[in-house]
């Protein structure tokens, strides 16, 4: 009966849920809207659209953290490495040279070393706190896109392609775009959460920046104040994403993933906001003992 | 006048450093530039300690000896830590580079990856100076990092008015596309013989070691029992 009791309650908490999403998704007039959470004490998943492809933007920047880490667990690469801070990277498609624009992505403390070097430590805190495209291209022609893709399946996240660094023009004009579901992100955040992300040691070095992260409008604009998430934003015209592992004090954490696209007219607004609010009070309001 | 005088700076022959060295630095060994021509690489290297003093050590008023040794990742890991070596032929550089700083009115400041590379480092595809250690990659001079055609062009035109001797690449050299983000000069192929060195061992073994570590394995390969069945 007590059991009973329960079941009921996760379905109407579910139901509940679902309906407040598409509500979110109606008033903000959302065009796709993708989501996954996973939470490590009641063991409830929950997902909406999660199989969807969207832009990764700079999600696919979690996933370059977790190349990095391969390399640095398989002896080929110390954190401690410097890397030439350079304006110069090569497309995929045809070679050639391409250089960011910084005025998109003025990130000082990358830019600032221009000619100089960071660790690849830096690069890899920077990448993800202020995410920097800078550090995230550096750290691709460190290690290489394919090694990025081969930590991926390594690990077994499917749903995060990656095909290129940041901004390289004659990829995007050839259709070659880095894509991301909810549920691939989801299991990408559960191996650091979990500590598998190659060791713990690097799992832990991992949760370490993303709890730094400086862009906190997306899920953490949704929850109390006192909780903490090691997440990674994705923002371009049409797109805010978020995808973070959230720590409340007394429980363990869980693992929430928002996909947004939106249309022009209707700019970002604050739905990533709006929905990491509802599942946290979804599961504030769930008690399984 | 100064009294303060700069630390002698050690002159090694490469052929003396052990095998690792040897095979990181290829003294003597002939390679092709991206043109099919055949070089010989530099033999004398001066041996820099340590960081302190490449930090301290001046070649010239204005430039230091640890700006041509600026790398990353992509070189040697033995040659990320000291001591490192540089070839002679450096001095010659930074006596242009210095003029070339005075004509610009500027400090110019050299590129990590931009001065001396080993044979060995992940960029030196083909024969470049920079593996003579007499090219450097400038990427900012003054305040202004040279990223636009304009200011690329500007000091080319600067540098090769210094002399004959020097040589500049144009602005998006790599690939003729417009992503460039330093000024090269170089002075070609240069190696120096230090005057205190004597070159009579050149075609010699020293101490009956080979030269290189592939030598030492094939000697020991034919020393080898033949096992017999």
């Amino acid at each position: 009966m007590v059991a009973n009791t329960a079941q009921d309650s996760i379905a109407a908490s579910e139901v509940s849920l679902y309906r407040n999403v598409l509500k979110i998704k109606e008033e903000h007039s959302l065009e796709h809207l993708g989501i996954s959470f996973y939470d490590a004490e009641t063991t409830i998943q929950w997902s909406y659209n999660a199989d969807h492809y969207f832009h990764a933007a700079s999600t696919m920047k979690l996933a370059v953290l977790i190349g990095v880490f391969r390399e640095v667990e398989r002896g080929q690469l110390t954190l401690d490495a410097p890397v030439h801070v350079r304006n110069r990277f090569t497309s995929i498609v045809n070679q050639e040279p391409f250089m960011l624009d910084l005025g998109r992505d003025a990130d000082p403390n990358v830019y600032g070393h221009l000619g100089k070097t960071l660790t690849v430590r830096e690069l890899a805190y920077w990448m993800i706190t202020l995410s920097s495209n800078l550090a995230t291209n550096l750290l691709i022609d460190v290690i290489g896109v394919p090694n990025v893709q081969k930590a991926l399946d390594e690990l077994e996240i499917d749903g995060v392609r990656i095909l290129r660094g940041v901004e390289d023009q004659a990829a995007f004009d050839a259709g070659l775009n880095n894509e991301v579901t909810a549920n691939g992100l989801l299991k990408l955040l559960r191996v650091i959460a979990e500590g598998k992300a190659y060791s713990r040691a690097s799992s832990e070095e991992m949760m370490k920046i993303m709890l730094d992260q400086q862009y906190r409008s997306g899920i953490p604009a949704g929850l109390p104040k006192a909780a903490r998430v090691a997440h990674k934003t994705g923002n371009i015209s049409n797109i805010h994403h978020d995808a973070g592992i959230v720590y409340l004090d007394g429980r363990k954490p869980y693992v929430l993933v928002i996909l947004t696209q939106f249309t022009a007219e209707n700019g970002r607004g604050t739905a990533v906001a709006e929905v990491s609010r509802d599942i946290f009070n979804s599961l504030a309001g769930s008690s399984y003992e | 006048m100064s009294d303060v005088r700069e630390p002698a700076l050690k002159v090694v022959d490469a052929f003396d450093l052990d095998d690792e060295l040897r095979t990181i630095l290829k003294p003597g060994e002939m390679i092709r530039d991206a043109q099919g021509r055949r070089h010989r690489l530099p033999r004398y290297f001066y041996e820099i300690p340590e960081h302190d003093f490449a930090m301290e050590y001046r070649i010239t008023p204005h430039f230091g000896l640890n700006e041509f040794l600026l790398s990353d990742l992509k070189e040697a890991a033995r040659l990320q830590n000291f001591p490192k070596y540089i070839p002679c032929a450096v001095r010659l550089l930074a006596f242009y580079l210095e003029q070339f700083r005075k004509d610009a009115g500027a400090s110019v400041h050299i590129a990590v990856n931009g001065g001396y590379r080993s044979p060995s480092h992940k960029m030196s595809i083909d024969a470049s100076p920079h593996m003579w250690g007499t090219a450097a990659d400038v990427y900012r001079i003054g305040g202004t990092i040279l990223k636009t055609k304009e200011a690329i062009e500007k000091y080319n035109d600067l540098a090769e008015d210094l002399s004959e001797d020097v040589s500049v690449l144009p602005y998006g050299h790599v690939t003729g596309i417009n992503a460039d983000d330093h000024v090269h000069l170089d002075l070609g192929y240069i190696t120096l013989i230090p005057r205190e060195i004597s070159e009579d061992r050149m075609e010699q073994p020293q101490e009956n070691r080979p030269r290189f570590a592939f030598e030492d394995r094939r000697r020991k390969e034919r020393r080898a029992p033949i096992e017999s069945t």
